[in-house]
């Protein structure tokens, strides 16, 4: 046998095991698959695949592939080399920030084609779902996503620590100027040496150029809205975040960060308020099972977010559904969508997820509302919904000026400097790009 | 001039597949061949490292997004916009700050632990086998780690420092201690390689030297002066313009242990070029400070080549 021949050989076998990969894998597809891909914590996935079951026992001719992808920075690199590459998931869920990426690429179908098309669903439906959900799931007032579930921001706060304290366990602040003096008196140093052993409140302050930088801006607008405050202006040409209620909500977050000396404190929250070093904290029904879990042991609440000089205000968040233009299979990926947002639907996976529903409707049902009277915390975060708040979307240079606005948030509480000037200097920066966003007259 | 040449063509015949230089001509069948069972690697090299740094060279030119197919012709406006961005000159303080902290202080180290360790010692497998494992943990796992050693309230690092009565630092909080918090883990998790190498350019000077300046009456101190200092001098130089180019390039531990912050206080140049790349999607802006970058380091690596050479001593 010649070396040329064995060398033959090796390649013919190596081209016949790949193809012999492509085959097996056909036999499996004799179902429709629908890949879907999401972000969820690994302590929701059971629910998740429980949803699944649920409809793919509905509709059988559809199978559905989950697929996790990391969320954030992460998703949207991901999706762009999909849409790039020609192997985009079916649905994948998506941030508001990358409507405009994908709907300019002309990557996502508009909601409208399937809401009039054979499987259609009703103006009656679409209107009880809640309008910031929808505010978000739209690019410039075109629906191109539907909600799978909400979520909101809350206090929690630890009731022990407010008894030793000599507070009302069952007063959580109510008011701005309460929320800054319930965080000093809760702040201690026990044993006198400098540093505070206890501290009354959180704030979640990142580095602005890291993958958090978007999750403290979010957690910066109930505050921002609370004083009548907006990032961007109606009419998209100007950011007014610097404003009067911009430097107030930021002055808010100044002082607080200052008086409890935050900057040595530890940003591992969570860590922080289960070992009793933190008495309050902001987050969002997500973590609830968790904390059930991890803090059998404290006697600690939520409560709703304080109001503000203005008016009460939080934040609403969720995740959103869009169908890629790449799918084979739109019709019945949309089946999946309109499946999941009946008030039934959204009620399970709301009570199994510990996600918020999407629409009024779900309190209505019974056996919701029961189970909202055996988890009072879960009750704050439903409620709260109805003062919730969407972001007015920026429909150009979203990330970058969400980017300016973490940028000085951060100046303002680590960098010690004036919150106006932190914010002056953002909004130049914002108006800057404004200005190179084409026009029609 | 002459020799080196020489040297390349003697190597390259040496090592060639298919082409005899001496005999000049080329042995069609075999380079065929050989081509094919080099596929393989050429074809991922050509996809992954050729046409990127072509491409990346065009799209300096341009304007693209990554999602739109056309890409629009900007001409120098990249780098235009580069230069007078004063982000860009902080970024870039930044990395001469990591670099100049790193560098000298990463080739003390291993030296010093490379010489300790080709000494006659218990252990010394052991020792050097934990030494290098930094350079083997990945950089996230590596960074998690940091971040609680470096974690104000949980942390082994001010935990020590309290025990003299230091006031807590937040390490990774603090503008001016981040960056030096950063040095210390990008030494920790990088000299484990270059203390290999100088374990290697040690074992290979002769011990007729050390035994001839012994009985020359010269002390431990003056050997290693006269005698290790010099003769590692190559294997010094190749580590100093290795380790310079490598922490030009810092990035991974930026991105998972500060990610730039705080204030932008460890924002380097190559996190800087992917915020720009992946974050806003402005890839012709962020291949523009990628071949500024690519400048930077051949500017650097001749500077080292020219004024540096002639203190390095060619044994061989």
């Amino acid at each position: 046998m010649s070396k040329s021949f064995i060398s033959y050989l090796i390649i013919l076998i190596f081209l016949i095991a790949i193809f012999s990969c492509n085959t097996s894998q056909k036999i499996t597809e004799d179902k429709i698959t629908i890949t879907f891909w999401h972000s969820f914590v690994s302590s929701t996935i059971p629910a998740l695949n429980e949803l699944i079951t649920m409809f793919e026992k509905e509709y059988p001719e559809i199978k559905i592939r989950a697929q996790y992808i990391p969320t954030g920075d992460a998703l949207i690199q991901k999706l762009i080399t999909a849409v790039q590459s020609k192997t985009a998931p079916d649905i994948s869920w998506l941030h508001s920030d990358f409507m405009q990426d994908l709907v300019e690429a002309d990557a996502i179908y508009k909601m409208d084609e399937f809401i009039h098309g054979p499987d259609s669903i009703s103006q009656a439906d679409l209107n009880d779902i809640y309008p910031a959900l929808i505010r978000y799931a739209s690019w410039r007032g075109v629906l191109y996503s539907i909600p799978m579930e909400a979520t909101n921001l809350a206090l929690i706060y630890n009731k022990e620590m407010f008894r030793q304290a000599g507070l009302d366990p069952e007063h959580p602040p109510q008011t701005w100027e309460e929320l800054h003096d319930f965080a000093t008196k809760l702040t201690f140093d026990k044993d006198g040496d400098g540093k505070f052993e206890q501290v009354g409140l959180f704030l979640p302050i990142f580095p602005a150029a890291g993958p958090l930088s978007s999750w403290m801006v979010w957690q910066w607008l109930p505050y921002l809205w609370q004083a009548d405050g907006e990032i961007i202006n109606e009419e998209q040409t100007r950011v007014i975040f610097n404003e009067e209620p911009g430097v107030q909500a930021l002055t808010l977050w100044q002082n607080i960060f200052n008086d409890l000396k935050l900057n040595t404190f530890t940003t591992d929250y969570d860590v922080a308020f289960a070992s009793k070093h933190l008495a309050m904290s902001m987050d969002g029904p997500w973590n609830l099972p968790r904390f059930e879990k991890m803090m059998a042991n404290l006697d600690w609440a939520f409560a709703p977010l304080p109001a503000g000089p203005k008016k009460r205000a939080t934040v609403v968040g969720g995740e959103y559904l869009a169908i890629f233009k790449q799918s084979k299979y739109p019709n019945e990926a949309w089946k999946f969508l309109r499946w999941i947002i009946q008030p039934e639907i959204q009620a399970f996976w709301s009570m199994k997820s510990g996600y918020l529903p999407i629409r009024h409707a779900v309190s209505k049902i019974p056996e919701f509302q029961e189970y909202l009277n055996s988890h009072p915390n879960f009750k704050v975060f439903v409620e709260q919904m109805e003062v919730g708040q969407a972001q007015r979307p920026i429909d150009y240079y979203g990330i970058q000026i969400t980017r300016y606005v973490a940028e000085a948030i951060e100046k303002a509480t680590i960098g010690k400097m004036d919150p106006k000037m932190a914010l002056d200097e953002a909004a130049i920066k914002a108006n800057k790009l404004l200005s190179m966003v084409p026009r029609e007259k | 001039m002459t020799s080196l040449r020489n040297k390349y063509f003697s190597f390259l015949t040496r090592t060639s597949l298919g082409w005899n230089f001496k005999k000049g001509r080329v042995s069609r069948r075999n380079l065929w061949s050989a081509l094919l069972f080099l596929s393989p690697t050429l074809i991922i090299f050509a996809t992954f490292i050729i046409f990127p740094v072509f491409f990346s060279f065009y799209l300096s030119f341009h304007e693209w997004n990554m999602f739109s197919s056309e890409t629009s012709f900007v001409g120098l406006k990249n780098y235009s916009r580069m230069l007078s961005d004063p982000d860009f000159w902080q970024v870039l303080k930044h990395t001469f700050i990591y670099t100049f902290g790193t560098v000298p202080l990463n080739m003390v180290l291993s030296l010093m632990i490379a010489y300790l360790l080709n000494q006659k010692l218990i252990g010394k497998k052991f020792l050097r086998t934990a030494l290098f494992a930094p350079v083997i943990i990945s950089p996230v796992s590596a960074a998690v780690i940091w971040r609680w050693l470096y974690d104000p309230n949980f942390g082994l690092i001010n935990y020590f420092i309290s025990l003299f009565g230091i006031d807590t630092i937040n390490w990774l909080n603090d503008p001016t201690a981040a960056m030096f918090a950063l040095i210390v883990m990008g030494v920790w998790k990088t000299f484990g390689v270059n203390m290999v190498l100088f374990s290697a350019g040690l074992q290979a000077i002769p011990d007729s030297y050390y035994d001839a300046a012994q009985i020359d009456g010269a002390g431990r101190w003056a050997k290693f002066w006269y005698i290790t200092i010099p003769l590692l001098s190559p294997t010094t130089f190749f580590i100093m313009v290795m380790s310079m180019i490598s922490s030009f390039q810092v990035f991974d531990i930026v991105y998972v242990l500060t990610s730039g912050g705080p204030l932008g206080a460890t924002k380097v140049l190559v996190f800087y070029l992917y915020e720009h790349a992946f974050k806003f999607f402005e890839m012709g802006y962020a291949s523009a400070v990628a071949y500024f970058l690519f400048a930077i380091l051949v500017v650097m690596t001749l500077i080292q080549v020219k004024y540096m050479k002639s203190s390095v001593y060619d044994v061989v």
